[in-house]
């Protein structure tokens, strides 16, 4: 059954009389009859980027069941752990439901009149004072498409600056940068179909068994039915999906730029590539080298891309023999030129998936176009079951921060702000003259949080995220919060957290379907959702937070809108239109389970690139990337060296320290950390280590180590049977705990082009403690 | 003798092994365990009727454990058998409670044996044999009262209760006196222990005021009536409250046997 | 010997036969009484999860002189002591694995607490205790056996891969996933708990069950 939203309003209201309590609205393209007094919406799942789909049974104004959609495409009805708590998530004990403001040092309850007067009366103070670029807002991969571009429409239309980042920036920055320099246009060319249709993937820095769960579970199913089927998984830990693969490949952390080259070498040493295909479909290019880290304030970098030939290419490709690449990476050299032939096995159907591993990196930018090159060179791109896939780990980092573009230097729909065409097409759809939107680029969002620091910041709010225990090398950056002086803070969560332990003012907001929403996932599959039940006690959505300061700021102008969330999306959408990145109406969204993007007349696009799927390419092209203009439609094969890490282990920090997730818990805990089932299945941090590491520091399993970094220090129960097994020479801890806040120990250097900071490498020492 | 030096002393060590079970509980770590088994120091310490009512019960013979309780055997053999009961024992510090209470209200007067401690124990042994559980250990009012103390066994404490009131009610000092098996197998150690009371009758006045005091009066009026020069009964528990309280000093501790014994 | 002394001899003798012997007697058929229907009551109760090493539950009972040192051994609090209800295991050690199961310590410091070798010393590695076997007692409830992505209590298994893996098959119903489901290995799952407390469901749908006894027959498959 298929109800248009007014119809849906007018079953609510009789819905209203039976839920006299609420009257929450109640949406879903089948709203099933009253079951037991539960109706039933749909949406997707609150956590990672897979982006699932579940049926939300309300009762009484309260959520009380969820369940896996058996009509998403996505998951067809399953889910993973944390999915199947979706209906605990909201009801922790400790849900903020009034706004507080600070007072000395205890946070006071107030009305929310007097939180957004405090909030707008510092934002229009920092601006007169220090300008637009005083005020700045980190947001989130986890902010719905109308709360990402509604803060990004006011602070670049409105306020006027570019100081506005999402905490993707730590999560997906490098995938970004990989498919500009690659495609020039973000997101993948693959969908999850591929999952099913491939016969070869190779796992990069991903482990999809407990992070992308569903995900995984399709792959697996894939290898159930197809003898041929192989999983190959690099990694610099043995995990669940390694358990799960059919070849394990452990390699030294960073050396995967150097492998990928290797296997490039081998492809080209070999002729395996495929001459056609490079031909019609790329150029090489080379850029700057030795690039830095990122680690001293206001770092600044520009990459210098020239073009080169193949058989340059060839020679930068000559040191990165098997034998060489095997010494640095510790991967047997017979190994190398097996998997360079299983890539270039003209019988396979190959697959790249990665993840943190990859992003998280500070050489992010590179290694994710190394993986392209290898599937440029070989030709298996852009084809149903053959393709590099990136995975996110948030449900809109594609959706809101990518697409709608919520990052300091961009505009929705892959258009940038240091493009004076882009900004003026902006401006017209957003009805702004086009020099209000500011030429250049701010920060990104570790520069953000050292801007903070040093004070070039005076007010900060976050929304939707929590980056006082997500940030690397968090002492510095929390520290730098609490500075005094002019510096203000603003911070928007459900709970309370490391962050809103921090704020001048906490404001309770609305999380999932206590508001409407829409999140993009991996797949570029646009999700929508209608608010179901109220949020509790004066808790209220973000969306329209920001607006609120949008009308205390005199730009309420931007926002004229009656439905907004409709409204807001019908104009986003003119973005996207003929730009290869076309929405469907709101409407549609409303009634189908997700739809993956371009949607041109209706009809989804699987996948990109593609004659025959993709609308854009016209019959006879063959595959043809449209969007890379500048490099006449074809795709960047680039010269990307190895250089070393930021920071590798020595003699005073022996070990590695790899941060990560785990399956029970999502980021930082703020919402499965109140599910108590969640809570008893995976309680708190622990540090995996190799046992003879162990031995050798007198370390039993169970027993406390100190781990500590050049920058902070931490004691964690040692683990040494867990599901994660430390290579020699390293550990991991994941950053879920906000009792033990790893990130303190990590550096903060970052992917120069990305501004991705890498999480999974820096030195540390054990002790027992 | 208006100073009670030795009931001092004796209070001092009972409350001092009360606190040695409880310690575990305050974090400290140098004593583990209960009466049953324990550790001090790391020195194992075994109580010789559990000690030989796990090997009666399941055949299973731990070396150390045999030692450990043989050397417990030894200890209060030296110190006087029941020693154990009048200065380590909690619950003969409870039914000492329980002597107290008797004075406020009315008392039952039964009397029975001493010596069917000595037939309990042999009756633990029959039934841990038979059985193939130490029987004792299930039942005994000290293991409860440990493991109340050192794991809050409110349960227990709810049995100690009613020990406490039977021995009121019904008999004096029942338990301890006449039930106790572990009593019975130290009293049987004690009746050849080095550490005994010294009777001087030459300073006797006869005022009576030691077999007022003494919890086994019946084997002590005995000795002092025969005028023999040592206490040798198994059953007297070294508790010394006669030595406190004559005032002629006639009654003294002593170490080593005399010739001319008295009844045992 | 003296008349009086041989009359205190025969009434010493005469008292014994009234009161020393009568009594204890009586005592005797007591305490029988007493353990028989506690003795019954313990067997009612079924199966004590006890401590690593902890013999055969019958040997054990004779052998455990409820000392309660293996409870202050444990570092984790596991280990708890049975209260009166418990029959004829009052004041024996044993665990609940749903509140908090065996952590199973590298140098086991219970076994190594025990004095009466009712923990047995012979068990040195945590791979060698057998305190019973994990069963999934409701496969219904399961929500790994029904295709979700749980596995808790394969992630926190202590022998991960050993007493619990993965055994992945098809799944029917949506055609494209794979059910992951749980399964214990009998030979290798030490019975600690550990996944009896993870389970998330609101009943454990896996449980440490005693370990069934061997079966012999001639078939090696």
């Amino acid at each position: 059954m298929a109800l248009s939203r007014r119809d849906f309003l007018k079953a609510s209201a009789a819905a209203a009389a039976l839920a006299a309590a609420t009257g929450g609205r109640l949406g879903a393209t089948d709203v099933h009859a009253a079951e037991g007094g539960i109706r039933w919406g749909k949406a997707p799942c609150r956590f990672c980027g897979t982006g699932c789909g579940v049926l939300v049974g309300v009762k009484d104004g309260r959520i009380v069941a969820t369940k896996g959609d058996p009509a998403a495409p996505v998951n067809k009805g399953l889910n993973c752990i944390k999915g199947y708590f979706l209906s605990k998530v909201l009801y922790g004990k400790d849900r903020l439901t009034k706004p507080l403001i600070r007072k000395g040092n205890k946070m006071v309850e107030a009305s929310w009149d007097e939180a957004m007067d405090l909030i707008a009366s510092k934002f229009r103070e920092s601006i007169a004072k220090h300008g637009p670029d005083s005020v700045a807002m980190f947001g989130s991969g986890q902010w719905t498409v109308f709360e990402g571009y509604a803060a990004a429409k006011l602070f670049k239309a409105g306020i006027g600056t570019n100081n506005i980042e999402p905490n993707a920036r730590f999560c997906m920055a490098s995938a970004v940068t990989g498919f500009m320099t690659t495609f020039n246009s973000d997101e993948p060319m693959g969908c999850y179909d591929d999952l099913d249709l491939g016969d070869t993937y190779f796992l990069w820095g991903a482990n999809m068994a407990e992070c992308h769960p569903v995900l995984f579970s399709r792959l697996i199913d894939n290898r159930l039915k197809n003898p041929k089927v192989k999983i190959i998984d690099f990694g610099t830990r043995f995990t669940r999906t390694s358990q799960m693969a059919d070849k394990y490949i452990r390699f030294n952390p960073q050396t995967d730029l150097a492998l990928l080259n290797a296997i490039a070498h081998i492809i080209v040493r070999d002729r395996l590539y495929d001459e056609n295909f490079i031909r019609k479909h790329v150029v090489f290019k080379k850029g700057k080298t030795n690039i830095g880290y990122g680690l001293e304030d206001k770092f600044k970098f520009a990459d210098d891309p020239k073009p080169m030939t193949f058989d340059e290419y060839r020679e930068f490709l000559k040191p990165y023999t098997p034998e060489y690449v095997s010494k640095l990476s510790g991967v047997p050299a017979k190994t190398i030129e097996e998997v360079a032939r299983l890539y270039a096995d003209k019988s396979r159907k190959v697959n790249s998936l990665w993840t943190m591993g990859f992003n998280q990196h500070v050489r992010g930018t590179w290694v994710n176009n190394l993986v392209y090159n290898v599937h440029l060179l070989t030709g298996k791109i852009c084809k149903p079951g053959e393709n590099p896939m990136s995975l996110t780990g948030q449900p809109s980092a594609c959706g809101t921060a990518r697409e709608v573009g919520t990052f300091t230097h961009r505009l929705p729909a892959d258009m940038v702000v240091m493009n004076e065409e882009h900004r003026k097409k902006a401006a017209e759809i957003w009805g702004v003259p086009a020099e209000k939107i500011p030429a250049k680029p701010t920060y990104h969002a570790t520069e953000m949080f050292r801007a903070l620091d040093r004070g070039d910041i005076k007010v900060l709010w976050v929304q939707v995220t929590n980056p006082f225990q997500s940030a690397p090398n968090l002492s510095r950056y929390r520290k730098g919060a609490r500075k005094g002086g002019d510096r203000f803070i603003i911070v928007s969560d459900i709970y309370p957290t490391r962050s809103t332990e921090l704020a001048d003012v906490v404001l309770p907001s609305a999380s999932w379907v206590e508001k409407e929403g829409f999140f993009g996932n991996a797949e570029r599959r646009g999700q929508q959702w209608f608010k179901m039940v109220e949020p509790p006690g004066e808790a209220r959505n973000d969306l329209w937070q920001t607006m609120e300061l949008a009308r205390r700021l005199g730009h309420g102008n931007l926002f004229p809108y009656k439905y907004v969330e409709k409204e807001m999306f019908e104009e986003y959408r003119k973005f996207t239109l003929g730009q290869g990145k076309d929405l469907a109406p709101y409407e549609a969204y409303t009634k189908a389970r997700g739809l993956r993007w371009p949607v041109v007349n209706g009809k989804e696009t699987l996948w990109r690139y593609t004659e025959g799927y993709d609308p854009y390419v016209k019959a006879g092209e063959g595959v043809k990337f449209y969007k890379n203009k500048p490099n006449d439609y074809k795709a960047v094969i680039w010269a990307r060296p190895y250089e070393p890490a930021a920071e590798a282990p020595d003699r005073q920090y022996p070990f590695w320290l790899c941060t990560g997730r785990v399956l029970e818990q999502w980021h930082t805990g703020t919402m499965t950390g109140r599910v108590p089932e969640l809570k008893r299945a995976y309680g708190g941090a622990v540090c995996e280590i190799h046992p003879e590491d162990a031995k050798r520091l007198k370390v039993k399993h169970g027993d406390k180590v100190r781990v500590t970094s050049r920058r902070g220090s931490i004691v964690l129960t040692a683990d040494l049977r867990g599901r994660g097994k430390a290579e020699k020479g390293n550990v991991f801890v994941a950053f879920f705990d906000e009792n033990k806040m790893i990130n303190e120990l990590c550096i903060d250097a970052y992917c120069p082009i990305s501004g991705e900071p890498d999480y999974k490498k820096c030195a540390v020492k054990l002790e027992k403690a | 003798m208006n100073f009670r030096r030795w009931t001092i002393i004796r209070r001092l060590v009972q409350v001092g092994v009360l606190g040695l079970i409880a310690s575990p509980l305050a974090g400290f770590s140098f004593f583990q365990g209960s009466l049953a088994a324990g550790e001090l120091l790391g020195i194992p310490l075994a109580d010789p009727l559990a000690a030989l009512q796990v090997v009666l019960a399941s055949g299973v013979v731990a070396s150390a454990f045999l030692l450990s309780a043989l050397g417990v055997t030894l200890f209060y053999w030296l110190l006087g058998g029941r020693f154990f009961c009048g200065w380590v024992c909690p619950v003969y510090l409870l039914t000492e409670l329980g002597d107290k209470l008797r004075l406020l209200i009315p008392a039952g007067k039964l009397e029975i044996p001493l010596k069917t401690k000595g037939w309990m124990l042999l009756a633990v042994a029959c039934i841990t044999a038979l059985s193939g559980v130490p029987f004792f250990e299930i039942v005994s009012p000290i293991g409860m009262t440990t493991r109340a103390i050192a794991f809050d066994g409110r349960s227990a404490l709810l049995c100690l209760a009613g020990l406490l009131l039977v021995e009121v009610t019904l008999a004096r000092r029942l338990w301890c006196r006449s039930l106790c098996p572990l009593g019975g197998f130290y009293a049987l150690v004690g009746r050849v222990a080095p550490l005994r009371l010294r009777f001087q009758p030459a300073r006797c006045s006869s005022c009576g005021d030691c077999s007022r005091v003494c919890p086994v009066a019946e084997v002590l009026v005995p000795s002092l009536d025969h005028g023999t020069e040592q206490i040798r009964s198994g059953d007297c528990t070294r508790c010394g409250r006669c030595v406190d309280c004559c005032p002629e000093g006639a009654l003294t501790y002593c170490f080593g046997y005399s010739d001319q014994g008295g009844p045992r | 010997m003296s008349g009086a002394e041989e009359e205190t001899k025969r009434v010493s003798r005469r008292h014994f036969l009234k009161g020393s012997l009568a009594l204890p007697l009586a005592l005797t058929v007591a305490g029988g009484l007493l353990t028989v229907p506690s003795l019954r009551r313990a067997d009612a109760r079924g199966f004590y999860l006890r401590p690593p090493g902890a013999l055969a539950e019958k040997c054990f009972l004779g052998a455990c002189i409820r000392c309660g040192k293996c409870v202050q051994a444990c570092p984790y609090r596991a280990i708890r002591l049975a209260e009166t209800d418990a029959g004829v295991a009052i004041g024996t050690p044993f665990i609940i694995a749903r509140e908090e199961p065996c952590q199973l310590c590298t140098d086991l410091p219970c076994i190594k607490s025990c004095p009466s070798g009712a923990l047995d010393k012979g068990v040195t590695e945590v791979e060698k205790v057998r305190m019973g076997t994990a069963v999934i007692i409701d496969r219904e409830n399961c929500l790994s056996i029904r295709g979700l992505r749980c596995e808790v209590c394969y992630r926190n298994c202590p022998l991960i891969d050993r007493a619990i893996t993965i055994e992945p098959r098809h799944n029917p119903r949506t055609g494209v996933h794979t059910i992951m489901e749980p399964v214990v290995h009998r030979d290798k799952c030490v019975g600690c708990g550990i996944c009896e407390k993870s389970c998330v469901r609101e009943q454990p749908v896996i449980v440490v069950q005693r370990t069934p006894l061997p079966q012999q027959d001639a078939y090696e498959f």
